[in-house]
């Protein structure tokens, strides 16, 4: 049927009057924003994946709580697919959630996942927020990634600065995981002992869920280490390793990645990790106001103290820091939205402060935190310019 | 470099670990012979009796996301384990092999990867997704003499999985019903016409092989952590075991989770860490290559 100005004419009043009626329906207020979430829900980083989802509800329930929830009374609703804890489903899960129409997506905290998902990424106008914290995540040649964590290459920094500075490391040995986090955190080790013009006494690797590390430890034994730089992925393998570390006699300070001091880590291994060195994005009780707010919510909440950086503390950031950029544009418009993200300045967070970098990067920091009976101790932050 | 120190505490830890694997592989072998299937939920034979053990063992656990206090004396907790893993093992064999006993070996096989998924989401949705740590008999202290140190729960497991293998022997070769398992497990339809009541002893094998896995898990969950994959990797070295050592061969088990376990350990120290875990695997096809029946495996000749 060929349109005529008439029709025209009938269409655009019929337009205007229901939009007179009913003008939330039109400028979309009140209407749910989507926001993807992709954790491993099963498989075997299911924990992590349960920190993930803990920290998005409570943060999606804080904001829709507060007066004109996102923004235009527009509250965020959650849709979660489960990225399990392998590469092929969590690219599947991507797809399928791309095919729900979500305004942004909070991906997963694997680096692994994050790399196999970059293919399906690209091209896209999602703002992607990580907490992946392998170096390359950011440089995968998508312009809307925005890691809401300190990336590898400054963790390993301050981790080897540590080792060689404070600790007086002269023989380092470097103990990590085989899969894409610890081998490429175990990269960003040794790039920093190049620096300091060191090279590593012995790199020792396991894959995830081994259970006997005598071999592992005993050969770092030989070679005579003097600091043990440890870049561990999975909290549930850290009370294995610190386990037989201790009954094999193992003296050498162990400076750890985040994941040694991840509270389930630190529960889990009890007496094992007390004197064991962790860098940390986050320190309970050296932190800001927001986090403070955040472990006592969370607390109240879910009975347990969150596992701020590796689990539930970047998901909250995260999902806080879409909503205060939509609040700020006033649109969800996925391109303005990561435009508005690139320039972010000064937010504060759980975890520090967020300025964005070219790259997306939004923290520049990292502590590096003593255990001793269950709690994490600020010993030296370290602060990389953005 | 050799290093006899470090030799002597990978043999042991090696031999230890080799253990469990055996003990996982035994439960392979058993029900392999009594029905002709691999098992693939023997490794979660392994996780789920360490999740009801320590939810008895610690004095608080979160079960359906509730704090339980359900503390028993260990012994207690051991024993209440074993009683209910042997009644699983029976609701093992009739609901996941029973039914499909006359179809073929592939459906008995899907149902086994079946209770696999099952038992592993279930922990899962029981116990959550935190690591559980079991408290050891012996804390946390080692064994220390000079530059050894060793694991008091090593030594442990040496000893009861000998005791085990000796137990297992005896049961075989001088009890009736062993002798009716392994009747059973030579020729099915000849045992039935000797009066041997062949589906009860399948189900009795079921849960021997069950109570296995529930006794490797109960040896390790100090040393390991309880998570719902624990059983995972030591099942694949269990099953690389039991083909190393001739599938289908008991002693074959024993000594091929042994060697694996000495060898990877050895290996890892000596050669590289990185290839700590394809060592077992190497070691596999390298008997596979120069004797495929593996090492106790009989030499089946096939007529042209």
């Amino acid at each position: 049927m060929p349109a005529t100005r008439k029709k025209f004419l009938l269409a655009s009043a019929a337009a205007s009057a229901a939009g007179l009626a009913f003008p939330n329906v039109v400028l979309g207020k009140g209407e749910p924003i989507r926001l993807g979430l992709l954790p491993p829900i099963t498989g075997a980083q299911a924990l992590l994946g349960q920190q993930e989802q803990e920290g998005a509800k409570f943060a999606v329930d804080e904001i829709n709580a507060r007066p004109g929830k996102v923004f235009d009374d527009r509250p965020f609703e959650l849709v979660i697919e489960d990225a399990t804890s392998d590469n092929q489903s969590a690219v599947g899960a991507l797809n399928k959630l791309l095919g729900e129409n979500v305004d942004a997506v909070v991906c997963p905290v694997l680096s692994t996942q994050i790399q196999a998902m970059a293919p399906v990424m690209k091209g896209r106008q999602e703002p992607w927020m990580t907490g992946g914290t392998a170096v390359k995540n950011t440089q995968l040649g998508l312009t809307n990634i925005f890691r809401c964590r300190a990336s590898d290459g400054i963790t390993a920094q301050a981790m080897t600065g540590f080792a060689v500075e404070q600790l007086h490391g002269k023989k380092i040995a470097i103990f990590h995981s085989s899969e894409a986090f610890g081998t490429g955190g175990a990269d960003q080790v040794e790039a920093s002992l190049a620096k300091f013009g060191l090279k590593a006494v012995a790199r020792e690797q396991y894959p995830n869920g081994t259970k006997d590390f005598t071999a592992e430890i005993l050969r770092i034994k030989q070679a005579g280490a003097d600091v043990v730089v440890g870049y561990i992925q999975n909290p549930s393998d850290v009370a294995v390793i610190l386990s037989q570390y201790n009954s094999l006699g193992m003296k050498t300070p162990l400076v750890g990645s985040p994941s040694v001091g991840n509270q389930t880590a630190i529960d889990t291994a009890g007496k094992n990790s007390n004197g064991m060195y962790c860098a940390q994005d986050f320190i309970l009780g050296f932190n800001s106001n927001v986090a403070t707010k955040f472990v006592t919510g969370f607390y109240n909440r879910y009975h347990h103290v969150p596992d701020v950086s590796t689990g539930s503390g970047w998901v909250y950031d995260a999902i806080r820091l879409l909503a205060d950029t939509y609040k700020k544009i006033g649109s969800i418009d996925k391109t303005k939205t990561a435009l508005a993200l690139h320039q972010t300045k000064h937010w504060e967070g759980v975890l520090g402060d967020f300025t964005c970098d070219a790259e997306g990067n939004m923290i520049h920091a990292m502590s590096i935190g003593r255990i001793e009976n269950g709690k994490v101790s600020l010993v030296k932050k370290v602060v990389v310019a953005a | 470099m050799f290093d006899p120190s470090a030799t002597l505490q990978l043999i042991v830890s090696g031999l230890a670990m080799g253990s469990i694997y055996a003990l996982v592989a035994l439960g392979f072998i058993l029900i392999y012979n009594a029905v002709g299937v691999v098992n693939f939920a023997q490794g979660d034979f392994v996780m789920f009796p360490s999740y009801i053990a320590v939810s008895f063992v610690l004095p608080s656990v979160i079960v359906f996301g509730t704090v339980v206090h359900w503390q028993l004396p260990l012994i207690a907790t051991y024993l209440l384990v074993l009683i209910l893993m042997a009644a699983f093992g029976l609701l093992f064999n009739r609901i996941a092999y029973y039914p499909l006993r006359d179809r073929g070996w592939l459906p008995v096989v899907i149902s086994t990867i079946g209770v696999s998924i099952f038992l592993r989401n279930l922990a899962q949705l029981i116990w959550g997704s935190q690591p559980i740590v079991f408290p050891s008999l012996f804390g946390d202290a080692s064994l220390s003499a000079g530059n050894l140190h060793f694991r008091p729960q090593d030594l442990l497991i040496l000893g009861v999985a000998g005791i085990l293998i000796v137990f297992q022997y005896g049961l075989f070769e001088w009890t009736s019903l062993g002798k009716q398992m392994r009747a059973t497990a030579q020729d099915r339809a000849t045992a039935q016409l000797l009066g041997i009541r062949v589906d009860r002893i399948v189900a009795i094998t079921f849960i021997y092989s069950v109570l296995l896995g529930a006794i490797a898990g109960l040896l390790v969950s100090p040393i390991f952590t309880v998570t719902k994959e624990m059983g995972g990797l030591i099942s694949l070295k269990a099953f690389a075991a039991s083909i190393v050592g001739g599938f289908g061969s008991i002693p074959g088990a024993i000594i091929g989770g042994l060697l694996i376990g000495v060898v990877e350990n050895l290996g890892g120290f000596y050669i590289s860490t990185a290839y700590k875990d394809a060592i077992a695997f190497v070691i596999l096809i390298a008997v596979l290559l120069i004797r495929p029946s593996g090492l106790f495996g009989e030499r089946v000749s096939e007529k042209a």
